[in-house]
């Protein structure tokens, strides 16, 4: 728990899973009945629109038909972010992995069994064009904005607890962490030992977010970080991590770190980045700011 | 552009190499010799004890777009390398893309320490993922066995 908020007679942790992942959201003053029930309504009707794994979501309609849909007020945000991370990746990151990720068994069912031969993701612009908040669609797709979406969440939580006069908390989604207050130091998980930490990060406001293929991984180097233009899950790099001001772009800067070096994204995007290898070395921006051990 | 940072000598040192990488490109039109050493410059041998302090050097090259320079600056202490200042002449665009690419991207080897040493409020890794993808992949091991 932050120190801040430990110290504050008033503090209050709420912790629920929502999204496939862990969630901690630490404040110093306590968080209102009406509050907690926005956060979790917020969260459900994100998960209705973009949860790959629920036959009632919206891109589970854009997975089944091509055509036109309203994907909400959170699609041109995401989209944009996601249109950059693509350009500067090459296409590695894309939100049309979907489709790849079935095919790895990464699926609604957790099936885990491999089916076909890797092939790219589709190509952003001969499958799919957004206008507005309205996607149409060239043939069905699936859409998976595993990459950054869950770090746009997490600012959109912020901002609720912002909106109702928070101002010292941390909303932690499990690798994706967003603060506001006193600084709080948080570990960098060695992605070979989770009781090991490679550094420390002060953070005094904004975003870190994590990556890594260690515990999303379910046989023979299969995991879930996955190349658009091959369709193949990322090897050698093993971790990332991305400060920003906001979550969204410091989650998606993680992952495209699998795909391009921390500085040529921090000349591209307002981040800085951190970057393991499987060998053991790491390669960062000069303005990431973190005590490494050595 | 203008970046110092503080860090081990191994990683000083591998940056030095790449200097001398950038200044190799000009040797038909810039000697090495251009580089200058300011203050005692130590024989470079392996084991050698060098003299704390600190040194500069330039390295000129001759880009597509004109004559560029780095300028490093090391600062010495027993044996270790405690500061190193990298100074890119970068006046066309792509030199400052490359100088900047070089000199932004630092190299580490990192070791491990216990999280429950370290004063710390977060741990910031990979996710953790909720019961249903762990439940699976139990249930998938308990298939196979």
């Amino acid at each position: 728990m932050p120190t801040n908020v430990d110290a504050s007679p008033n503090a209050t942790t709420l912790m629920f899973d929502a999204i496939g992942t862990r969630w901690q959201i630490d404040t110093a003053d306590p968080l209102s009945s009406t509050l907690r029930v926005g956060i979790a309504d917020l969260i459900d009707d994100f998960d209705r629109t973009w949860s790959r794994f629920r036959p009632d979501s919206l891109v589970a309609d854009v997975a089944r038909s091509s055509g036109t849909f309203d994907l909400g007020a959170d699609a041109p945000a995401i989209f944009a972010l996601y249109r950059r991370l693509h350009d500067v990746t090459d296409g590695a990151v894309s939100p049309f992995v979907g489709g790849r990720l079935d095919a790895l068994g990464y699926d609604a069912n957790y099936s885990f069994t491999q089916r076909g031969i890797p092939s790219p993701a589709p190509v952003w612009d001969e499958v799919a064009l957004l206008v507005g908040t309205r996607l149409t669609t060239t043939r069905p797709v699936s859409i998976d904005i595993g990459a950054a979406g869950k770090g746009y969440l997490v600012d959109r939580v912020a901002e609720l607890l912002h909106s109702a006069g928070h101002t010292a908390f941390t909303v932690d989604a499990s690798g994706d962490l967003v603060h506001s207050g006193e600084p709080i130091r948080v570990a960098l998980e060695h992605p070979f030992d989770p009781a090991l930490a490679i550094g420390v990060l002060t953070l005094g406001g904004g975003a870190l977010c994590a990556s890594a293929t260690n515990r999303r991984v379910w046989s023979n180097g299969l995991h879930h970080v996955i190349d658009g233009r091959t369709g193949q899950p990322t090897r050698s790099v093993s971790a990332t991590w991305a400060t920003a001001a906001d979550a969204a772009t410091a989650d998606g800067a993680a992952t495209a770190l699998f795909f391009t070096t921390p500085s040529e994204l921090s000349a591209a995007l307002p981040i800085q980045g951190l970057r393991m290898f499987t060998d053991g070395s790491v390669e960062y921006s000069a303005g990431f700011a973190a005590e490494l051990f050595r | 552009m203008h970046i110092r940072s503080r860090q081990n000598a191994a990683v000083a040192l591998a940056g030095l190499a790449v200097i001398g990488g950038l200044a190799g490109c000009s040797s038909s039109t810039a000697p090495s010799g251009d580089a200058d050493t300011q203050d005692a410059a130590p024989a470079p041998e392996s084991g050698a004890e060098y003299t704390d302090g600190e040194y500069t050097a330039t390295g000129d090259y001759q880009s597509p777009g004109g004559a560029e320079s780095v300028t490093v600056t090391l600062t010495l202490a027993d044996n270790v390398v405690t500061a190193v200042d990298v100074t890119g002449s970068g006046s066309t665009p792509n030199a400052k893309k490359f100088q900047g690419e070089f000199i932004e991207n630092i190299s580490a080897e990192v070791v491990g320490q216990p999280i429950d040493s370290l004063n710390v409020s977060k741990v910031a890794g990979s996710s953790l993922t909720s019961g249903g993808f762990n439940d699976a992949i139990d249930q998938i091991k308990a298939d196979a066995d």
